[in-house]
Order: structure tokens, then sequence, then C-alpha cells
């Protein structure tokens, strides 16, 4: 049988050369430094005004500028497009100096009016990053004083108001004007980009990969990479692997199991620090079972957190609403488990024999979340109350946040730092106007609101500090969230990757300024 | 002849008339409101309102139909909630996707299939036999993505051979697109390592998808090769010491070819709508993992623009199947 | 008198065609004893069904399917204490394998026995009234053959909602159009025998026609179907399981424990193989003896 022996010598011999492919695998293609993230969150949006997410911030930090970025760790503030600036003692009024160097990717050089046209973008859309600003910049209040100088009135002090302008992003004014349609431009800036940022984007596949490409004069020095490409991968294993192979340099998504299969790999760096963001369990405190206090409280002190903390694998427990580092009362109680008190409370409440059936949704497919509503529900068993576990999409999970009626009793949310100050937390996860919202559904508590609202407006640290802590022992009084777990950032990368360098804010977002590969 | 492929052909329209009814109506009755999908969480009651009109949901459902059908013909297949883009474009990039992965594995299981049958006849009822007739009916029963995981277990992970998923390494230059499909686009462009790269990207996927037909083909093969060996010529050729290889070899590729055929109609639409799993397995960008992206994120256009290119693309093929059935064995009367 | 004008000679007909149908059934089981792979078949099925049935009584952990966890315990690979190690909650593999097998096993035989009777319903019509509706019907059929089941059975199921009921529904949404080509070939083949003729000439009503004479006759084959597609639709309920759609957390799925054990490859293998592994059994078994079945009862369709 000749054919067979034919084939099977084909085929042999085409895995023989497909081996010796594999391994000489086109890292360096033609020569050219491009770095590989892998990751799983798609890039649907270019708009710097409209995208979220740290997929989008990524891409954002990389094609646009802000005033200033935020570096280092603990971070810090240095400045960027701006040079330099001055605050009023009053903390009103905010005068900021650009540099001259600065150019938009068609070549005009980045002026002051760029930055007022795009301050005063954001805030008329009033999405995207806005809500760090909306309430705190007076619309009216912005001003090209000069082509170097913008000035920015407050509508009232703000003391994190610098750690939030890298994620204000300045566009090109003229693009934008240009292809302004009858929609802001919003059409022409989801896939176009308009800003001054070191590097372009070379082609973008949706749900596949964005490929990155540095732009001819960067108007700073950095790193030496000629591109990078953000691609989507979907598996955190597949990540894993890739990394492991050097089909990817940084892998993003990796769970703590991923981080601990690559233990002592070799060509492998990792990256296990803690950080600000959170994640609770809201509950719902407006409608439903858990509206009464008792009962939050008693679900709180049955919760598992062990075992929450060993499914989380690289975490701390948290230790109240704020994060360490910002702010956070080392004195401060929080609810732990405990049996007798969980029933004690069970005692007080409504239902002081469990026998109800309480809901919690889930984002489909995050499988630490689904993990994590198991020890829910195990927990809760011990109460008598019986947990029904509902997976969905994230955008239905959003919708149902729309009244307390629809929200469910329990949902998981993550907590992201934009920006390292208590505030961010505070504001965007206790705030009462961010019910109807993902971040804060139905908590609210008018004295919670006149906390966070004094100590935004507070300079004097030591005096912030207070409030800040007044504001963490009313909130864990309210038991409105089962406070959770703060995983430490998990990122893997290559030796051959150099200038990283960890700051806890937007970690995942790779920042590809100061990147080089060896 | 020419008559009777002309009759097939006009009698393609009402085929596929009613493939597009059919469709359209499972994507009016899923329930979920594809206007507040489509609008987002955010949007107004009157950004609503407008989509509503815009959509024609307030037409008579036989209007609406009559713009879906002819926004079918005219390129509007609608646009993904996801991609924001229109849904025939990303069927453009996935569809030569699954085809490929559909082609290889139907390869394999033909070139595999006819040999392992033909083994089994002529050694019918030794071991062999045996093994291949229970390796056939474990193969049916072996999940694909099962199969998927465990080629990547083996292959990729642990002897790292075979690449993990994708169709291309990220870094390498793909061929220049003519057909969307890398091996054959590599084959066109005379690039070699373009070619090997996207054979080892193919490899695992294609097997993983050819196990099912593959069993069948083997029990086709094996049964029609022992019919034709039972048949009194050979049996006198055997009497008269000629060799029976030549006489097989004609008429048991003749049979080979038809029943080859049959499995391949039967199986084509199965394929293409079953590659869902083994293109989760091996990310491979093709459009059952389209589909399943759009269905886990509630974006149904997509997935009636999947539905309806397989149902449209089997109707095709069964009539080419048909047709290629008329040339091979002209004793079958084509009505 | 002819015979057959006399009411009673049309019970003894129908008594005579019921007795033949025995036999008939004596022969086939006698044959299927024969079979040494049908026999394994039903051997298998009838263990994969006990431990599906008694799953939440001899689970080592029982527990642990209903949702209870033990994370100290996460990622144990096979021991004596757990025969198939543990997952990444800590829970019992085994048990979890156990207590999935009655949503799978179940699940399928709901899917299978809904499409049955559904497409026997339709075909039956088709069959029986031909004409226009056996044209629609039919061409109904047809046309929903060449759709993808497997994504049609996707989207239905993600748009119902999670949980084991709709899942079922969806995928028999898709499952009917081959019984239903099936019961109207043999309906049509059947309509014309001389019992039916008989009956019908009594003044019996169509639907008694269907029930006493018709239907009885055609059983085989659509067991056989029914036997040879139970394996498939336990494979396409662990389908929808891997992709997340399906049953409702803590409920244990084989295929979405494939899925989730899919992360922790190459480490923690034992998560991933033995939920596969009992997927790949499940439908082995099913095949086996619907082969088996096949053989027996229809011999006409051997290969």
């Amino acid at each position: 049988m000749e054919r067979r022996s034919l084939l099977k010598g084909a085929a042999g011999s085409a895995l023989a050369v497909s081996a010796a492919g594999l391994s000489g695998m086109a890292m360096a293609q033609q020569g050219k430094k491009i770095l590989v993230i892998a990751s799983n969150q798609d890039i649907p949006n270019f708009d710097p005004h409209i995208a979220t997410g740290y997929s989008a911030s990524m891409l954002l930090r990389n094609t646009y500028d802000g005033l200033v970025r935020v570096e280092g760790n603990p971070p810090k503030v240095v400045p960027h497009l701006a040079a330099s600036w001055t605050v009023s003692p009053d903390g009103l009024e905010y005068v900021f100096k650009l540099g001259t160097s600065a150019r938009f990717q068609d070549g005009t050089p980045v002026t002051a009016n760029a930055v007022a046209y795009s301050f005063r973008r954001t805030l008329r859309l009033a999405k995207g990053n806005a809500w760090m600003i909306a309430g705190v910049v007076d619309p009216n209040g912005i001003e090209a004083t000069d082509v170097q100088t913008v000035k920015f009135k407050l509508l009232k002090p703000f003391a994190p108001f610098l750690s939030v302008l890298p994620w204000q992003f300045i566009v090109n004014p003229v693009l934008v004007e240009t292809n302004k349609g009858a929609d802001d431009g919003q059409e022409y800036l989801r896939k176009n980009l308009a800003g001054s940022g070191r590097f372009k984007i070379k082609r973008a596949e949706q749900g596949n990969l964005y490929e990155f490409e540095r732009v001819a004069q960067p108007w700073r020095d950095g790193g030496n990479l000629d591109g990078a490409i953000w691609k989507i991968v979907r598996e955190t294993s597949s990540q894993r692997l890739m990394l492991a192979r050097g089909e990817a340099h940084i892998a993003v998504d990796l769970t703590s199991e991923d981080m601990d299969a690559l233990k002592d790999r070799p060509g492998v760096v990792r990256v296990l620090e803690p950080e600000f963001r959170t994640f609770s369990i809201k509950m719902n405190t407006a409608y439903g079972p858990l509206a009464d206090v008792n009962l939050r409280k008693a679900v709180s002190h049955a919760f598992n957190y062990q075992g929450m903390l060993d499914a989380a694998g690289y975490a701390e427990l948290m230790v109240g609403p704020l994060p360490p580092g910002l702010m956070s009362d080392p004195k401060l109680k929080v609810p732990r488990t405990d049996l007798e008190a969980a029933k004690a409370y069970m005692a007080k409440s409504r239902y002081p024999n469990g026998g109800v059936k309480l809901t919690m949704v889930h984002v489909t497919g995050l499988e630490q979340q689904r993990q994590w509503s198991l020890v829910l529900l195990d927990s809760l068993k011990k109460l008598g109350i019986e947990l029904d576990i509902k997976p969905m999409v994230w955008p239905d999970m959003v919708a149902s946040t729309k009244t307390p009626q629809t929200n469910a009793d329990f949902f998981p949310v993550y907590q992201t730092g934009n920006y390292a100050d208590p505030d961010n937390v505070a504001y965007a996860a206790y705030h009462s106007s961010r019910n109807g919202n993902w971040q804060n559904p139905v908590y609210k508590n008018p004295k919670v609101d006149a906390l966070i609202e004094k100590g935004r407006g507070e300079i004097d640290p030591k005096k912030r500090a207070a409030i800040y802590a007044e504001f963490q022992r009313t909130v864990v009084d309210d038991a409105p969230d089962i406070f959770g777990v703060l995983e430490k950032r998990r990122i893997a990368m290559r030796d051959s990757v150099q200038g990283f360098v960890f700051t806890p804010v937007a970690s995942n977002a790779i920042d590809l300024q100061k990147l080089s590969l060896k | 002849m020419l008559a009777y492929i002309l009759r097939r052909i006009v009698l393609l329209v009402p085929v596929l008339l009613g493939l597009s009814m059919l469709v359209f109506a499972i994507g009016r009755l899923l329930p979920g409101d594809p206007v507040l999908l489509a609008a987002g969480p955010n949007a107004s009651r009157e950004e609503v309102a407008a989509l509503s009109v815009e959509f024609g949901l307030d037409q008579p459902i036989p209007v609406q139909y009559w713009r879906y059908l002819t926004g079918l013909l005219h390129g509007d297949w609608g646009r993904s909630l996801q991609t924001r883009g229109p849904v025939l474009e990303d069927l453009k990039v996935y569809i030569p996707a699954t085809l490929e992965l559909v082609a290889a594995a139907m390869l394999i299981a033909i070139v595999v299939g006819i040999l392992l049958g033909l083994l089994a006849a002529v050694r019918r009822n030794g071991w062999i036999d045996y093994a291949v007739r229970l390796v056939s009916l474990a193969s049916i029963s072996m999940p694909r993505f099962f199969l998927g995981l465990l080629l990547q277990l083996v292959f990729a992970m642990w002897l790292g051979i075979a690449a993990l998923g994708g169709r291309f390494p990220l870094t390498g230059s793909p061929p220049p697109t003519v057909t969307g499909m890398l091996t054959i686009d590599s084959l066109l462009a005379g690039d070699w390592s373009a070619l090997s790269l996207a054979l080892q990207h193919l490899a695992l996927p294609a097997i993983a998808m050819s196990l099912s037909p593959l069993a069948t083909i083997t029990r086709m093969m094996r049964a029609s090769t022992m019919e034709v060996l039972q048949q009194d010529y050979v049996l006198t050729a055997r009497a008269l010491g000629i060799p029976p290889a030549k006489l097989l070899f004609k008429h048991v590729l003749r049979n080979a070819l038809s029943s080859t055929l049959t499995v391949i109609g039967l199986y084509f639409g199965w394929l293409l709508g079953g590659t869902v799993l083994v293109e989760t397995v091996f990310d491979w960008p093709g459009i059952g993992l389209y589909a399943t992206k759009s269905i886990l994120t509630q974006d149904f256009m997509p997935v009636m623009g999947v539905v309806l290119s397989i149902g449209t693309m089997f109707v095709l093929f069964n009539l080419l199947i048909d047709l290629l059935y008329g040339v091979i064995n002209p004793k079958v009367q084509l009505r | 008198m002819n015979a057959l004008l006399h009411p009673e000679a049309g019970a003894s007909v129908a008594s005579g065609a019921a007795h033949a149908r025995r036999e008939a059934w004596r022969r086939a089981l006698y044959r299927m004893r024969q079979s040494s792979l049908s026999m394994l078949g039903l051997a298998l099925v009838v263990l994969l069904l006990v431990l599906a049935a008694t799953g939440h009584w001899i689970a080592p952990f029982p527990d642990h399917i209903t949702g209870s966890i033990d994370t100290a315990m996460r990622f144990k690979p096979p021991s004596w204490k757990n025969w198939m190690g543990t997952n990444e909650l800590g829970q019992d593999v085994l048990s979890l394998v156990l207590g999935g097998a009655r949503i799978s096993l179940f699940a399928g035989l709901a899917v299978v026995l809904l499409a049955a009777a559904v497409g026997t319903v339709v075909g039956a019509l088709a069959g029986y009234l031909g004409g226009w509706t056996d044209e629609v019907l039919m061409r109904l059929a047809d046309l929903k053959l060449t759709l993808p089941g497997l994504i049609l059975a996707m989207a239905v199921a993600a748009a119902l909602g999670a949980g084991t009921v709709n899942m079922v529904l969806a995928i028999s949404l898709g499952w009917w159009p081959g019984f239903a080509r099936l019961v109207r070939g043999e309906v049509l083949g059947k309509r014309e025998e001389v019992y039916v003729l008989a009956a019908r000439a009594l003044g019996a009503g169509p639907v008694r026609i269907m029930w006493r004479h018709i239907l009885p006759n055609i059983v085989s084959p659509v067991i056989v179907k029914m036997s040879l597609d139970v394996g498939f639709a336990v494979l396409t309920v662990a389908s929808l399981g891997f992709v997340g759609i399906g049953v409702k957390p803590p409920t244990p799925e084989w295929g979405q424990m494939l899925s989730t054990a899919r992360g922790f490859l190459p480490d923690y293998w034992w998560a991933a193989i033995f939920p596969g592994g009992a997927i790949f059994l499940a439908v082995l078994s099913f095949n086996l003896l619907g082969d088996g079945l096949r053989d027996v009862l229809d011999p006409r369709s051997r290969r």
C-alpha cells in the first residue's frame, strides 16, 4: 500500500517542518520590537470621552495624552502635556502651563485651546470618565488664556483633581470639528484617532487584536518599542500558555492558579502587587428582605470570608469600604465569620429562621464571580436562606440596577481605582448620586453623602483622614455590602520586557511609553 | 442534463425564500426585545421609540418580512451590537475560516476513512477489523470539544508540536488574502513558511472535527468493500489466480466515491453548524465562535446571519453533490 | 358472508396483528442477546441510569452537589478520599459527576421524548392526511434540517434564560424534524395496509386508526431512532453547558464542569478528564445500545 506510506511520510515531514517553524516563531518580525499583550477584554470604542474599561484605558493612554501622567508606587502625578501648574489657596482655581513640544499626530501643536475644547466636550457628552469631573469643574470656567495656558475654575474644592486628570484626554479640535457629524464626533472618534500619543493604530480587528505603531516623531522620549499588539485571548489559561511559550510578552488576566503555574518558569517575571481594586457584594438596601439592616448584618457575619479568600488566591480581605493606602482606618472593626453573631442578628430580623430565597446575579463567564457566588450560597445555607444564582451578561446586569425593584438582592462589583484617592471609592461606591448605576445601585444615606462631599472638598490631609474615618464607621454600621477582597494585581511578563514599573492605578492598562524589549 | 441543472437551480429559489422566512420567523419569535438591546441600558425613552421605528417594528409582519428580505438581497444583514459593524462584513471574514476547518476535517476523514475501511474489509474479522470497528464507534461517541481539549493537552501543551490556538501566529506575516483560507492563500502566494504555520494551527482542530465523519466513512467503506469482495467476478478472479487487486481498485473506488459523496453531503451541513465548540476550544475565528459570542451577549442579528448563511450553504452544497452524483454514477436517473 | 365486514372479524384481524407484533418483539430480544456489544451497551445504560437516579444518595459528598464548598481542599489530586480529586472550590469531583449524571441523562432523555412526541404527531398528520398538510409540514421539516441545530438550540436556550427546562425545550425544538420525517414515511407505508383499510371500511375514525393500528406498528423504528438519538441529545446538553448556557449554578453539569476545568489544564487535569470521560461514556453507552437495538429491531437497515 504505497499510498498510505506516502501519506504518512508527507504528514511526518509537514510536522517536522512546522515544529521547526514553531520554535523559530516570528517574535522578531523583521527585526521590529513589537510587544504582544494578551487580554480578554475588547476595545470596541476609541472615543476618549466615551470609552471606559481597562482595555479602552490602555488604548487611550497610548494614543492620546492628558495634562499629567500618573507613575510609580505610591502613585505620583507628573507633568505631561502640562509642564507646570499652580493652584489657588482656596483650591478653586488651577492654571496649567503647557509644554511647547507636544504635537498631535497630524503634526499640529497641542494648544491650550485644544485642552479647553476637550474638557468642554467631555462635560457636554457626560459619558466615559466625565463623572470624575462632573459637578467639580465649572463648564463655563474653562479658559485658554493664551496659546500655552489653560485656566480651570472649580465649583468647589476637589482634593483629588490632579489625580483624575490623566484620564481626561486631549483631542485634536480641528479633526473632531471637521468630522463632527450630528453627534459631536462620536461616530468618527469611535473608530478614528485624533490624539497626540506616542502610538497610532496600525490595524484594528474587532474582537481579535489591535496593533499599535509608534509615530514617526514622538514628542517625548520613551522606550524602544516600535509597536505593540493587544491580542484578545479569551481563556486565561491560553494567555498563560502563550506567555510561557513566548508568544506573548505580557498577560494581564491571569488567575491565581495561572500565577502558581508560572512560578519558577524560566524567562517569566511575575507581578503580584496589592492595589486599590476592591470586590464587594452589594446588598439591596432599598427593596426586598435585605432592606432590613439586621438581616444584612446577619449575612455579613455568616459569610465565609476564608472561603472567599481561598478561592481568590493572591488577595487580602477588605478591612472596610476603603482599601489600605487610601486613608483606610486600621482600627475599624469589620464583620468576620461568626455564626453566633449571625444568628443573633437573624433573631432580631424579620426572618429569624431564614426560610427566604434571595437572588444573586453575576457576570456570565467570569469564573471568579461564579466561585464567589457559590461561596455565598454555601454560607447562606447555614442561615436557612436559599440563594438563586443568575448568570447574566453585563449589559443586562447594568440595566437591572436602574430601579430597586429590578435590582437583585446581591450584586457583585469590582471597584477599580481609577485615581489614587479615597474619593474614587467613596464617591463611586457610596454616594447616592450613583444610584440607579452599577457602581452603587441603591445605597443611600444622607449622612454618608455629606461626609463624602466634605471629604472631597477638604484640602488639609489630617482633616480629610478624620472625615473618612467617620465615613467608614458609618458605612460599616449600615452594612450595605459584604466587604470582600482586594485582589492582588496579577500580571506575568517575559523577562525581555524592560522599563515596567508597577503603579497601583490602572496597572493592567499597560502604558507603553517607557517600555522596551530586549 | 442541462435541463436538469436549470430546473434544480430554479427550484433553489423557493427553497431559499422558505429559508429566509423560517429564519425571519425564528428571529422574531426569540424572546427579548431587540430594540432595548440595541439601544443599550442607558437609552432614553425617545431613543428607544426612535429605534423602534427604525427597526420597523411597528409595521405588520409581512411588511417587516419584506423589508428583511430586500435588506438581505441588498447586503444588509443587520448590524452586530458588539462590533457595531455590518454582519455581512463579519461573515465574509469568518465563513472562510470555518470552511477551511470543515474542508480540512473532511479531507482527513476521507483519506484516512477510506484507507481504514479498505484495510478492515480486506482483513475481515481479523483484529484490525475489530479494532477499527470499535474505534469507529468510540469516535462517533467522543465529544469533539473533549477530544479537542485532549489533543491540545497532549500535542500543544505537553509535546509542544502543534499550536495552541488561533489560525496564525500573532506576529507572523500572513499571506495576502485571496480566499480567506490561509492554507490556500499561502499556496497561491508560494509562501511555504506561512503554509507550514497555517497547517500547524489547522492540524488539531481539523483532527478533532474529522473524527465523526471519519468513523462513518470507515464503516461505509468497509461495508461496500466487503460487498464488492463477495461479488462473483471477484471470486472467479481469485479462483483463476488473478490478483483481485486490480478489479477491486476500479469497483471499490467507484463505490467509495459515491458513498463518500453521500457522507460529505450528510456531514457538510452538520459540520458547518457543529464547529462551535471546537472553535471555542481552539480560539478559531470562524462563524461558530462568532455565533457563540453573539449569543452570549444577546446580540441576535449576527446569530440569524450565521444561521441563514449556513442554511444557504447547505442547500447549495447539496445541489452540488446531487449534480456530482449524476456525473459520477451515470446509473443514477436524473429526473 | 365477507369476514371483513363483520365487526368481530375486524377485532380478530387486529388481535392477530397484535400477536404477530409480540412475536416480533420476542425474536428481536433474542437476537439482541446474541450481540455482545449491544448487551454491553444495555448494561452500561442501565448502570448509568441507576447512578443518575441514586447519585444524590451514593455520592460520598452529597452536599457538594447542592452547592456546599470546602475551600481548604481545593485542587486535590485523586486519592482515596476523593477518587476523582477535588475542583476549584474543594468539591468532590466524583460527587459532582454523579450529580451531573442526573441532569445530563434525564435532560437528554427528556429532549428525545419531547422531540419524538412532537415529531410523531407532525409526521403522523403529514403521512395520514397527505396533500397540502403533508407538503407544508414536510417542507418545514426539511428547511429546518438545513439550519444548524446546535447554534439554534443555543440561541433559543440563551433567549429563554437559564434553567434545565428551558434548555430541554430549546434543544427539542430543533430535534423534531428527524422524527417527523421518519414517522411520515412509516405512516405512508402503513396507510394502505389491509388492516387499516379494513378498519376504515368499518367506519373507524382517523384518530382511532392512528392510535390502534398504525402507531403501534411503527413503534420499533421510532424506538430505534430514539435510542440512537439519546446519546447525541446528552452530547448537546453537555455542549450547551460547555458554552455556559443551560443549567443554573450550583447544579453540576458535565459540560459546564469541563468548561471551567479547561482553565486549570494541564496542572489540575482531573477536574476536566473525569467530566469529559463521563460524557464520552454516556454517549458511547447509548450509541452501543442504539446500534444494538437497530440491528435487532430494524435489520433492514443493517450496514
